[in-house]
């Protein structure tokens, strides 16, 4: 009999130890995830929404002549909560900026037309080439089994170049992905939007350069001026503007469920309007058809879990649900292949075949193994 | 007069950066090499990385990220003595003077010894024998509890009785070339430096303080400098958390009339 690899998971969530986010597990088997968020409940949120209106005063335009604070927006609950905040609650006049994948879902796009709208705001919608993107679709899922990176790379750049073009020094962020789902950092580190954070978790340590290298070695043809918006600006451009990047969550407690709910009712947000294949979340990741869906299948080849795990912590640390109803969930869900991968393939033309193939190629070791038939198998956390 | 040096401190546990508190909480930042390239770009004054590793070996854990595969303490260090010109103080886990021969053969400049030299007191003069004692920086833990001042070793996991003020002195007539204390207390915490325990060190000895633990923003730095005489600013998470956290850090400090490079 073969065994796989045991892993660790979260004694009190249903996070593994062996994950994309990084976390670490105290010596009760609690996970940084479950500490991070316990800390939500003794923070002192009306003395942190001071200092935010402190802070966000500093930068406030006195005369008129630019905006206050640059707002990055996909459209969905959080950019709604943040433009919310900003616009309605602090009175300031935000530029949106959106950088546009080419994969919303119909509701992502209806939100997102709705968003500028009711929150009349100026807002700049950038595109890039089809065809470019068409060709970052394949290369990085063939470098890193992650089809949107140029998604990522795009949504954590192109923001802070018109922040640079536009000298404008403050940005506003939502949450801190990293802290609030595996508590990267504790809510007094005040932690702000950095180079190394964009460049090592959120873009894999891959900048425009590697995927003009790699290009040709997997027979892609990219050249550098196709990828002028993902070029992050000199320290010294940061520098001269002094920009910075805060989240809106060191100072607003991110309760995502309750967000959604006020943002539907306030300003018409819609919740996807069919469910999704890999998360019972309707109003998460829905801008981009394939987040919750190829993007997100890949990290469970490659790690062995998937969103349908990241919601379930998230609702169990905040007490919406108990473990065994969320074990049960992951069950169900972490493991389904999902059908957005037909338009994927579609897309960027190629066979299902050579995508499981790349796909494999990236499964993690310390996860993975092949039983005697041949089938990929892994340790789960309905067998401990 | 000398100026005052500004020291990041990356604390390494299996292969990774890690936030550390009190020296109890550890959550992980990421790999060391993508800092590095930011501190070497900001030309630091110095820096003083050191493997806290408890059990277990090296690990990134990212098998889909550019930057692969396990990578141990030494080849770590070729890699940032290479690519850099900063000086560099290594240490952790460090017990004979064979690891600080291998240490200092691959580009460290000093080597910073806690419990090696606690348990081992000799280490120091070979050290300052062999290297000078510019090269020997001795790690002193000190946790206040009540109104009292303990001095800890093995990562702050067991207490001992030398009082930490003796103990500075007994290091620095052994021939330690620089003292580096940490507080247990306000390690992580953002509650500013401990300048009392660091006041008094300081004057007890002739040989040059490095004071860490607890800056939680930048004006706890100017606090230290204007305080008291420490010879270096040390502190580890405050420069992963903010953007050019380093130059704008001595940008601050020099507003304040604090004598930086």
């Amino acid at each position: 009999m073969i065994k796989p690899p045991n892993i660790e998971y979260c004694k009190k969530c249903v996070y593994p130890a062996i994950a994309a986010t990084p976390l670490t597990f105290d010596k009760d088997g609690v996970c940084s995830g479950c500490r991070a968020s316990n800390q939500k409940d003794e923070i002192n949120w009306e003395d942190r929404k001071e200092k935010f209106l402190r802070l966000v005063e500093r930068y406030r335009n006195k005369d008129g002549s630019n905006y206050d604070c640059i707002i990055p927006v996909s459209g969905g609950k959080d950019s709604y909560f943040q433009i919310h905040i900003i616009k309605n609650i602090c009175g300031l006049n935000p530029l949106l900026v959106t950088y546009h994948g080419n994969n919303y879902t119909p509701t992502g796009m209806k939100n997102l037309l709705n968003m500028r709208e009711v929150f009349d705001c100026d807002h700049i919608f950038f595109t890039p080439s089809i065809e470019v993107l068409k060709t970052m679709n394949r290369l990085g899922q063939l470098m890193m089994g992650d089809m949107n990176w140029h998604g990522h790379a795009g949504i954590f750049t192109y923001p802070i170049r018109v922040a640079v073009k536009e000298k404008v020094p403050l940005m506003i962020w939502g949450e801190h992905g990293f802290m609030d789902l595996g508590g990267m950092h504790s809510y007094n580190d005040f932690v702000e939007f950095t180079y190394r954070y964009r460049h090592e978790h959120c873009l894999r340590g891959y900048e425009w350069y590697d995927f003009v290298k790699q290009a040709q070695h997997f027979g892609e043809k990219l050249e550098k001026k196709q990828l002028i918006q993902w070029m992050y600006p000199a320290d010294e451009e940061i520098e001269e503007v002094g920009v910075r990047g805060i989240y809106i969550s060191n100072y607003f407690k991110w309760e995502a469920n309750e967000h959604g709910k006020i943002m539907i009712e306030k300003y018409g947000f819609k919740e996807a309007e069919e469910p999704f294949e890999r998360t019972y979340r309707r109003m998460s990741n829905l801008d981009d058809m394939h987040e919750n869906g190829i993007h997100d299948y890949m990290k469970y080849i490659k790690f062995g879990y998937g969103r349908a795990t990241d919601h379930v912590c998230k609702d169990i640390r905040s007490g919406k649900m108990n473990r065994q109803e969320g074990i049960k969930i992951v069950k169900k869900m972490d493991n389904i292949k999902p059908k957005d991968l037909f338009r994927w393939l579609d897309y960027v033309g190629w066979s299902e075949k050579k995508f499981d193939q790349v796909a494999d190629s990236f499964r993690d070791p310390r996860v993975w193994i092949k039983d005697s038939s041949g089938k990929w198998t892994k340790c789960n956390i309905w067998d401990k | 007069m000398l100026k005052t040096r500004l020291i990041p401190i990356l604390f390494l546990k299996n292969g990774l950066i890690v936030r550390s508190e009190t020296f109890s909480d550890f959550r992980e930042i990421g790999n060391p090499i993508n800092q590095l390239k930011r501190l070497s770009d900001w030309e630091i004054d110095e820096l003083i990385y050191v493997d806290i590793t408890r059990e277990g070996g090296y690990d990134l854990k990212r098998s889909d990220h550019k930057i692969k595969g396990k990578k141990e303490i030494i080849s770590i260090l070729k890699e940032i003595a290479k690519s850099t010109s900063m000086p560099l103080t290594f240490g952790g886990r460090i017990k004979s003077i064979e690891q600080v021969d291998a240490y200092m053969a691959n580009g460290a400049d000093k080597v910073i010894i806690n419990t090696g030299v606690y348990d081992s007191p000799e280490l120091i003069s070979n050290v300052s024998s062999k290297y000078g004692s510019q090269a020997i920086v001795v790690g002193i833990d000190i946790k206040k509890e009540g109104t009292l001042y303990n001095m800890y070793v093995k990562n702050g996991q067991k207490k001992v009785k030398d009082d930490p003020l003796n103990y500075a002195k007994k290091v620095e007539s052994l021939g330690a070339g620089e003292i580096f204390i940490n507080s247990i207390d306000r390690d992580g915490t953002g509650k500013g430096y401990d300048i009392n325990i660091i006041k008094k060190i300081i004057s007890s000895v002739n040989i040059p303080v490095i004071a860490a633990g607890g800056a939680g923003t930048f004006d706890d730095f100017i606090e230290l400098a204007e305080e008291t005489c420490v010879s270096a600013i040390a502190a580890g998470n405050i420069f992963n958390f903010t953007e050019h956290a380093y130059p704008r850090a001595k940008k601050e400090l020099k507003r304040a009339g604090i004598n930086v490079r």
